[in-house]
């Protein structure tokens, strides 16, 4: 169990710009080791930092926050009363890591996501069957209980019986990771429609043209083709027998927060930007109106959630979707980006047992472990967790981007009071894991580098292949001590370079 | 500037009468003395400048025209959204406190920004039925504009029963005519004269006849639309309208009434369009 703890930090004083950097041996620093000494990836870019002065670097964060800026790189968060268009901000030191550490997560990555596609396959192309019998083989061979599989909320009964072509189900995989002492850990596997792509390209383009001396004279990984590699792995997923396949990005519109990142892989990849009204089918073919007509359709990306996409099959009152998709996906007559039903995959329960599933489909150990996690289902977990509330992290089942989660530490003894009453009252929707010490990587703020707690979400491309190009979206929890690194609550984000050696 | 209150006033008034729009207060009332012309002056030009509410305003143009081109970003090239962008930021948060000091200065940048968008556009876009169609829309809102101008100005002489060179030669001047008019006319302003220049010669570059001309020929490159009966409805829209302004057609009758069909025509042409090449009925196309 890794807890994160404040231990009298120290301070790091041999360099100008980093006079009040603060380093603590219990947390993994991205640039320093425990005794202060630069890793040597990171020795040109700390030569860099200390180059420059107080006054240059500052403009090199503004002329990054600008392009932002200036390029209207936007999120957009809805309250009650109106739309408010946000950048998200971004820090001009970028996140460096060795190309040893990335084979490293590479082969990690790919190896779970083989697994949690296999896992798919095997939970929905059965034929349902009762007590077990005809039952997945991984629920019969009891790794993993019934009605955690089959009591998700993302559990997509209408995909019973169906196998997805090549079995691909998950094509496009964001997963968060993290890192301690101990090293990599998989906070979470984003496997419907994962977003920030956009982001890890804007803030290479960002920040490659800010620091144009360190970029030229570092070997860094490049990312900005990742718009060719998806478009590799759209086309091989294309219905049989298609050789030049109509792609469309399918967005829920412009009031979609990432509306942006819609509009710019759909640009990437030279595809449609289509909306669901752009969309009709017809004897079980999919067509996109346009100005002269009709045109037939053969892979969608489509970045609408399963409740919205098919208001025939899913929920009915959907504006967003296509009636009849779901029926033209079955036979085979369009490719769907991701396949309906993944959400049973990355369902925070069903999470805890994907290093399981690894051993069970591949045979294999795990390259990259889970953040241990308890399961308030169980019995014993739960009183595990009400006993130790004021150390872990607590998540609903089903929530996403920061809310509604407890962070122990940080929390009042009411609010662990009134998240203990709702636990008792239905434990199936909680779970809980330690406080990590999430890495720290240097950023430029308020005049001073100083450390913040960053995670880290690379992309992974699967066709009949799979492909990961080698950069990420680098996170970053802006205030100081945070652990969120949402960009919905503060969080930021950083460039992340895979340094070539 | 010392002007006439009375010229000052008829100025406002034949803006707020071209886009239909009430004046902050419900109306415009002559006043005797310059104190209350100027306030009011700084609440019109805030109005018809940076008013959030007003759809006609500079500021809510170029929010509309970015929101507009957020949605399209993909369909236009990248330096006409950095161009539209970056004229949006610069106005975000004005107020008219922020540039009534030197308001003129503001507007010729504001129109500078304009110029270098239709520029970018121009030299940057793509020649397909985007292009087209962003060239019909821009020829079919000149139309549209010029023609409640001048039947805006034609609507106030009526009313005072006097004619104003001066308003005339404000128009010649905000459609970069007055050189034109001087060469083929003279330096005396005669509204007729001012008409006909602004109407009907095909060789000024925002002259009605030439934005016809203008969407003829955007119409003529566009694709047609999947259904064959709704693009002859178009082109038969197209040819009434085309008429109207057509050098063989007088100009001399009523010329309110012909604005006021120009008007119309324009309106009835944006509909069967968007039927042809929009809102066509699927059971009339053939998928495949």
């Amino acid at each position: 169990m890794f807890i994160w703890t404040c231990i009298s930090p120290w301070t790091y004083t041999s360099a100008v710009h980093f006079d009040s950097y603060e380093l603590d041996p219990s947390i993994y620093d991205e640039m320093f080791l425990a005794d202060g000494t630069i890793r040597e990836h990171c020795s040109r870019l700390y030569d860099e930092l200390t180059r420059l002065s107080a006054e240059e670097t500052r403009s090199i964060q503004e002329r990054v926050a600008r392009s932002f800026r200036n390029e209207g790189i936007t999120f957009t968060v809805y309250g009650d009363e109106e739309a408010d268009e946000r950048i998200i901000p971004i820090d001009c030191v970028p996140r460096l890591m060795p190309k040893s550490d990335w084979r490293h997560l590479e082969a990690g990555l790919t190896q779970r996501l083989k697994a949690l596609n296999l896992f798919l396959e095997d939970v929905y192309s059965g034929s349902p069957g009762e007590d077990g019998h005809g039952a997945p083989r991984i629920i019969h061979d009891g790794v993993i209980p019934v009605d955690v599989v089959r009591g998700c909320p993302q559990y997509r009964l209408e995909m019973q019986g169906f196998s997805a072509p090549y079995g691909t189900w998950v094509a496009i995989c964001g997963t968060d990771l993290v890192r301690t002492n101990e090293g990599f850990q998989v906070l979470e596997d984003n496997l419907r429609v994962p977003s920030g792509v956009s982001y890890m390209i804007a803030n290479r383009k960002a920040v490659k043209s800010n620091l144009r001396r360190l970029y030229r004279g570092s070997r860094v990984e490049e990312v900005e083709h990742y718009g060719r590699v998806l478009l590799e792995t759209l086309k091989e997923l294309a219905p049989m027998g298609c050789q030049d396949p109509t792609i469309v990005l399918l967005t829920p519109g412009v009031f979609n927060s990432a509306f942006y990142e819609h509009m710019f892989l759909a640009s990437e990849i030279g595809a449609e930007l289509v909306e669901g009204r752009d969309l009709l089918v017809n004897d079980g073919f999919v067509y996109m109106r346009n100005t002269t007509g009709l045109q037939r359709v053969d892979v969608i990306y489509r970045r609408v959630d399963d409740d919205f996409i098919d208001p025939l099959v899913f929920r009915p009152d959907s504006l967003l979707g296509v009636p009849g998709l779901m029926q033209a996906y079955k036979q085979g007559n369009v490719s769907l980006v991701n396949a309906p039903g993944t959400g049973v995959a990355d369902d925070k329960s069903v999470y805890a047992y994907v290093p399981d599933m690894v051993r069970y489909y591949l045979s294999e150990e795990p390259i990259l472990n889970n953040v241990d996690t308890r399961l308030c289902r169980r019995p014993e977990d739960l009183e595990y967790t009400l006993d130790n509330l004021q150390d872990l992290v607590v998540k609903r089942v089903g929530g996403s981007g920061g809310y509604g989660m407890l962070i122990g530490p940080h929390s009042s003894p009411e609010e662990r009071e009134d998240y203990a009453k709702e636990m008792r009252a239905d434990p199936a929707d909680f779970i809980s894991q330690p406080v990590l010490a999430l890495s720290r990587s240097p950023c430029f703020i308020d005049g001073e580098f100083e450390p913040r707690h960053v995670d880290l979400r690379p992309f992974i491309l699967h066709g009949q292949s799979t492909r990961i190009v080698p950069g990420a979206f680098c996170r970053i929890a802006l205030r100081r001590g945070s652990l969120v690194v949402n960009s919905s609550q503060g969080g930021g984000g950083k460039d992340f370079w895979v340094m070539d050696e | 500037m010392d002007r006439p209150i009375r010229e000052i006033y008829s100025g406002w008034k034949r803006i707020y009468d071209s886009v239909g729009r009430e004046p902050p207060g419900g109306s415009l009332a002559l006043s005797d003395t310059d104190e209350f012309t100027l306030a009011d002056s700084y609440t019109l030009a805030d109005d018809l400048t940076f008013e959030r509410s007003n759809p006609d305003s500079v500021w809510r143009c170029f929010a509309m025209a970015r929101e507009n081109a957020r949605q399209m970003r993909n369909s236009i090239s990248a330096d006409m959204w950095t161009s539209l962008n970056l004229a949006y930021l610069r106005i975000q948060d004005l107020g008219i406190q922020d540039i009534w000091r030197a308001p003129e200065s503001f507007y010729v940048e504001t129109l500078s920004e304009i110029n270098t968008f239709t520029g970018v556009a121009a030299f940057t876009m793509y020649r397909d039925d985007g292009w087209h169609f962003l060239q019909l829309g821009r020829s079919m809102e000149r139309s549209q504009l010029l023609t409640s101008l001048l039947l805006a100005q034609m609507v106030a002489e009526a009313t005072s029963g006097e004619r104003v060179e001066d308003d005339w030669a404000t128009l010649l001047r905000a459609y970069h005519a007055t050189e034109t008019y001087n060469r083929k006319h003279s330096v005396e302003v005669i509204a007729d004269q001012v008409l006909d220049l602004l109407v009907s010669d095909s060789m000024l570059p925002r002259s009605l006849r030439r934005s016809i001309d203008q969407m003829t020929a955007e119409l003529r490159g566009l694709k047609p639309g999947p259904d064959p009966a709704s693009n002859a409805a178009v082109r038969r829209a197209e040819i009434r309208l085309n008429n109207l302004v057509n050098p063989d057609s007088p100009t001399q009758g009523n010329r309110g009434a012909l604005l006021r069909r120009v008007n119309e025509r324009c309106r009835e042409l944006h509909q069967l369009l968007a039927a042809s090449h929009f809102d066509y009925h699927l059971e009339k196309q053939s998928a495949g």
